[in-house]
């Protein structure tokens, strides 16, 4: 019986920690300054333990008995926490109110659990065994609660139900403990029967996660912006309006979630698919994972190299769950290599070879980035084809940028390559123009992954025939000592806002 | 309800930035590469050690700058390394030297080559060996990036540092009128790169006068025109243009094709021609090697340096001409060899400054300003994204004698010249106190030779040029100008001239 109980406590320990780190991530999500969050609510929580540990001298019958409803009280609050603040949060003005009521809740729950563990074991061991053991066990589980969260809770269940499936620990709990403690106990059976009512409610809850939170979601991001932040590198600002998500970069449109798949299907696949047997992937920039993506549809690729400069954009697009929904979760595939390093000193001192290379940079805004666009990048990019290898370039729009669009083109020739210029129309973009590049003559791709909702065979040919008023013109090539780019974008857009 | 959130974040962050004070930081550094005092013990004539050894070489170069070391890349190509070069600074290079810390590599002085043209031949012979030219193209990558130069004026920034906005007619019609001239001038085919190759009597009487005298000939009022051509002038001379002789004004503005390429550059300027250069004749160098005195001999010359004998069939004398008469005995006092004093600042920035909204350049300038501005070691970076950066502060001191000048370097200490240098940023970077860890500040004496009046056509320089001597001179001051083609020619030909002697010999 020893090891089951100090399994308990092992048990109980683990949820606790999981409802604290529940709320101080929800609201760091919600209303964001992490630091803030995790430090207020980490403190209530332990203020309340005290005061959990404090009541516990008030208690001295049926120790068992109340241990009983403890766990399933917990099971029930702590389980619902997540989804309770979501709806709070969605549907309410008190949001904080709520959160610090339920940490406190929870907490003095949480504190009242261990005293009274240790005074129902106490006369079975030696009070110094009984205080080693149900504190080597105690540590035990916040020690394992803390590695399953980040590692496997958060990716693969979310907060909502990850709450839920330690609710169901917690009453769980309560359930074994009626019949570890069956002879301490009267009226069992009323017990048994609330211990199987909360888990049938939890259980149900965990079934209906999604669409708590989808409810609750709708109601969140009725406003607009939904992410602000300055990294090192850039502004990132996610906003929302209905089912439509939107990420800007230093106040540029990077894609729309309604029609994003028209831009990253017609980024990869035209050049992806007409790679023979690909087997590794460069992509440069492009750290939404959205790109990562569609590479992924192919089983024989063996290893995505992702380099983008931002660590906050890639580690946002692995984590945040509105985002790894519209990416499929494409930074967590072992396939996908995340590096976090400025392209062009990146491309130069690495020395793989790729079978695809993707270049997926914001638009030439400045000159930093114009850098990026120019013959000596292409140059060293190209290094790093294989012999059979493809690459890709968005270029911006042959529309409204049309001197931008084939100065790209131009500068690609001028490196050495030969091109493939096409485009595709993104309603939220506009034209938006492509040009695949290669040291051998391309030809079209004869099958492409299944699933597909824009690229098909038969509209490939299309893409690649640009209408008189996108017709190729003659233009500079783009290079670091001239830059030429960067003004004629600026001035291709100022005769389109005009 | 956003409303109520909002406010509690404000005030919590309000809370938390009042608590973070503005202040400025400590600001680091010193004088370095110091020289002045070995340059004294020569003045001084002060007692040297006498030789204990001897060493035998049939070339002995002194002095490992661009000039000395150009005289080396050419021996060594065509197969003769028994040589030295004998460098007084710890580090070869001269106004080619560089520096380095772990943000990035910056230049001591020069930090620039305007891309060669079809004159400057050995140059581009040079630049074919060190692949910056390949199949007649010019490597991207050692190309200045743009965007290049940036002017500060009024207020605001214009592209290029010939001043371009707030012009009035009368301005533009001087710029037009000049550039007409300058135009004429370039069609002569006499103001070239190597300068002797097209220099003739023909425009000799420009060297008998000052660059702003002529200016004032040819009606030149404008205050913005004449601010340019003094620019140009502490810029290349380090003099201003009424110390300056019109022909070598002219030559500034008339010498070279406009060129929209250039120039090459890298993050430690010409101190990357330095490293390359001692890659390849590194082992012939020999640096901390004063040489105190140069006596020709029967058969050649002894050069002393420390306890040291060079016994030698030609000397080149590729250290600044001055110094000729303090080292080589029985040598007839200069008169054409005056010297522009300079001071040159390596500024670590933690963070870039304010810049009025302007993307970083290349170039930076600032108008009516007395020094010359900064020039952005980063700027040839690959990277989209750059923190930290080293600029180097340029400052010709032009006004006033250059005696004067150098008793000015001399007298004032390290804090000083920061001072007059922040004061100089913090006219257009507001907050460069805050962005600034440290400044290096070296100084130059003798930094480059003065094109004054009469020097172009001096008789004493032409004798210099003699090249049926055994003391054989290579300093690019033989020009009267201090660039880098004039040091790398007058090194090339130094060391074809000792080469076709010693095969005579042979």
């Amino acid at each position: 019986m020893g090891i089951l109980l100090f399994i308990s406590v092992l048990l109980v320990a683990a949820c606790g920690l999981i409802y604290e780190l529940v709320a101080g991530t929800l609201a760091s999500y919600l209303v964001g300054d992490s630091v803030f969050q995790f430090s207020t609510i980490i403190g209530t929580y332990l203020f309340a333990m005290g005061i959990g540990s404090a009541l516990s001298r008030y208690l001295d019958r049926g120790l068992v008995y109340r241990f009983v409803w403890i766990e399933l009280l917990l099971g029930v609050i702590g389980g619902f926490s997540s989804a309770l603040l979501m709806m709070a949060f969605a549907f309410t003005q008190g949001f904080e109110l709520i959160l610090y009521a339920l940490v406190m809740v929870m907490g003095v729950l949480v504190g009242l659990e261990i005293p009274l563990l240790m005074r129902i074991v106490r006369d079975r061991y030696e009070f110094r065994d009984v205080i080693a053991h149900v504190l080597t066990f105690d540590y035990l589980g916040a020690l394992g609660a803390s590695l399953l969260f980040p590692i496997l809770l958060v990716p693969r269940l979310g907060l909502v139900r990850s709450a839920m499936l330690f609710g169901l620990v917690n009453a769980g709990v309560a359930l074994w403990t009626t019949y570890l403690f069956s002879t301490q106990l009267s009226g069992t059976r009323t017990l048994r029967v609330a211990c199987l009512v909360v888990l049938c409610a939890l259980g149900v809850g965990m079934a209906d996660a999604r669409r708590i939170t989808a409810t609750a979601e709708d109601n969140i991001y009725a406003d607009d912006i939904i992410f602000a932040r300055d990294t090192r590198y850039q502004h990132v600002v996610l906003t929302r309006f209905k089912d439509d998500l939107r990420l800007f970069l230093n106040s540029h449109l990077q894609f729309s979630s309604r029609d994003e798949y028209r831009y990253h299907e017609a980024l990869i696949h035209p050049g992806l698919a007409a790679v023979p047997a690909p087997r590794h992937v460069l992509v440069l920039g492009g750290g939404d994972g959205l790109a990562v993506r569609e590479i992924l549809k192919y089983p024989q690729i063996e290893s995505i190299t992702v380099v983008d400069l931002d660590p906050e954009m890639t580690t946002l697009f692995s984590t945040h769950p509105l985002l790894t929904k519209l990416n499929d979760k494409a930074f967590l595939s072992p396939r996908a290599h995340i590096t976090n390093a400025d392209a062009f000193p990146w491309v130069d001192s690495n020395t793989e070879s790729f079978d695809f290379i993707v270049i997926d940079f914001p638009d030439p805004t400045n000159y930093s980035l114009g850098k990026l666009y120019t013959t000596a990048f292409y140059r060293a990019a190209a290094r790093h084809l294989s012999a059979q290898g493809l690459m890709v370039v968005q270029s911006t729009s042959p529309m409204f940028a049309r001197d931008s669009f084939w100065c790209i083109a131009e500068t690609l020739k001028q490196a050495g390559l030969e091109t493939h210029p096409y485009h595709v129309y993104v309603p939220s973009f506009g034209e938006w123009g492509f040009v695949l590049a290669s040291t051998r003559a391309y030809t079209p791709p004869v099958s492409l992954p299944s699933g597909l909702r824009f690229i098909n065979l038969e509209g490939l040919s299309a893409l690649f025939q640009f209408p008189p008023d996108m017709a190729p013109l003659a233009m500079p090539p783009n290079q670091l000592n001239s830059q030429v780019l960067v003004r004629m974008y600026e001035n291709d857009w100022k005769d389109v806002s005009h | 309800m956003k409303v109520g959130r909002r406010k509690f974040l404000r005030t919590g962050s309000a809370a938390l930035v009042g608590l973070s004070l503005k202040t400025d930081r400590p600001i680091r550094g010193s004088f370095v590469n110091d020289s002045f005092q070995m340059g004294h013990l020569l003045r001084n004539r002060a007692s040297f050690p006498p030789a204990k050894r001897i060493e035998r070489f049939p070339v002995v170069i002194v002095g490992g700058g661009i000039a000395g070391l150009s005289v080396a890349w050419r021996l060594r190509q065509r197969g003769f390394t028994d040589f030295v070069v004998l460098e007084m600074n710890p580090e070869a290079g001269g106004n080619a030297r560089w520096g380095e810390n772990e943000i990035t590599a910056y230049p001591w002085a020069a930090h620039y080559v305007p891309v060669p043209g079809p004159k400057a031949a050995y140059v581009r012979e040079l630049f074919e060996d060190l692949g910056v030219l390949k199949n007649g193209q010019w490597e991207e990558r050692n190309l200045c990036f743009a965007p290049q130069e940036r002017l500060f004026l009024y207020g605001r920034w214009q592209d290029g540092i010939e001043p371009a906005i707030g012009l009035t007619q009368r301005d533009r019609d001087e710029f037009r009128h000049l550039e007409e001239l300058f135009a004429n001038f370039r069609a002569s085919g006499e103001f070239t790169i190597p300068l002797e190759l097209g220099r003739s009597s023909k425009h000799q009487d420009l060297d008998r006068l000052s660059f702003a005298d002529w200016l004032e000939l040819q009606g030149c009022r404008s205050r913005l025109v004449n601010w340019y051509m003094n620019y140009a002038c502490r810029d290349d001379y380090g003099a201003l243009a009424k110390d300056t002789s019109a022909w070598a004004g002219v030559h500034y503005f008339s010498s070279r094709e406009s060129e929209e390429k250039g120039p090459l550059t890298w993050p430690e300027g010409n101190g990357w021609i330095t490293r390359r250069l001692l890659e390849r004749v590194g082992a012939n160098v020999r640096t901390k090697q004063l040489v105190h005195r140069i006596a020709e001999t029967k058969r050649g010359a002894s050069v002393f340096a420390g306890d040291t004998e060079f016994q030698s069939e030609f000397v080149i004398f590729a250290a600044p001409t001055f110094l000729a008469p303090y080292l080589v005995l029985g040598f007839p006092r200069l008169h054409d060899f005056i010297y522009s004093p300079w001071l040159t600042a390596n500024l670590t920035l933690e963070r870039l400054p304010d810049s009025r909204g302007a993307e970083p350049t290349w170039d930076t300038v600032f108008l009516d300003s007395p020094t010359l501005g900064y020039v952005d070691a980063t700027h040839q970076s690959l990277r989209t994204h750059v923190e930290r950066t080293v600029w180097t502060f340029y400052w010709a001191l032009a006004d006033g004698t250059p005696a004067e000048n150098r008793q000015l370097l001399l007298d004032k200490d390290w804090n000083y010249w920061k001072e007059a240098i922040l004061h100089d940023l913090e006219r257009v970077h507001s907050d460069i106190r805050q962005c600034v860890s440290r400044i290096d500040v070296m100084r130059m004496g003798h930094a480059m030779i003065r094109p004054a009046v009469g020097s172009v056509f001096s008789e004493e320089r032409r004798h210099l040029t003699r090249r049926d001597t055994r003391l054989l001179f290579a300093n690019s001051d033989l020009s009267s100008i201090s660039i880098f083609e004039e040091a790398q020619y007058h090194g090339v030909l130094a060391a074809q001239t000792v080469l076709d002697n010693l095969h005579g010999h042979r």
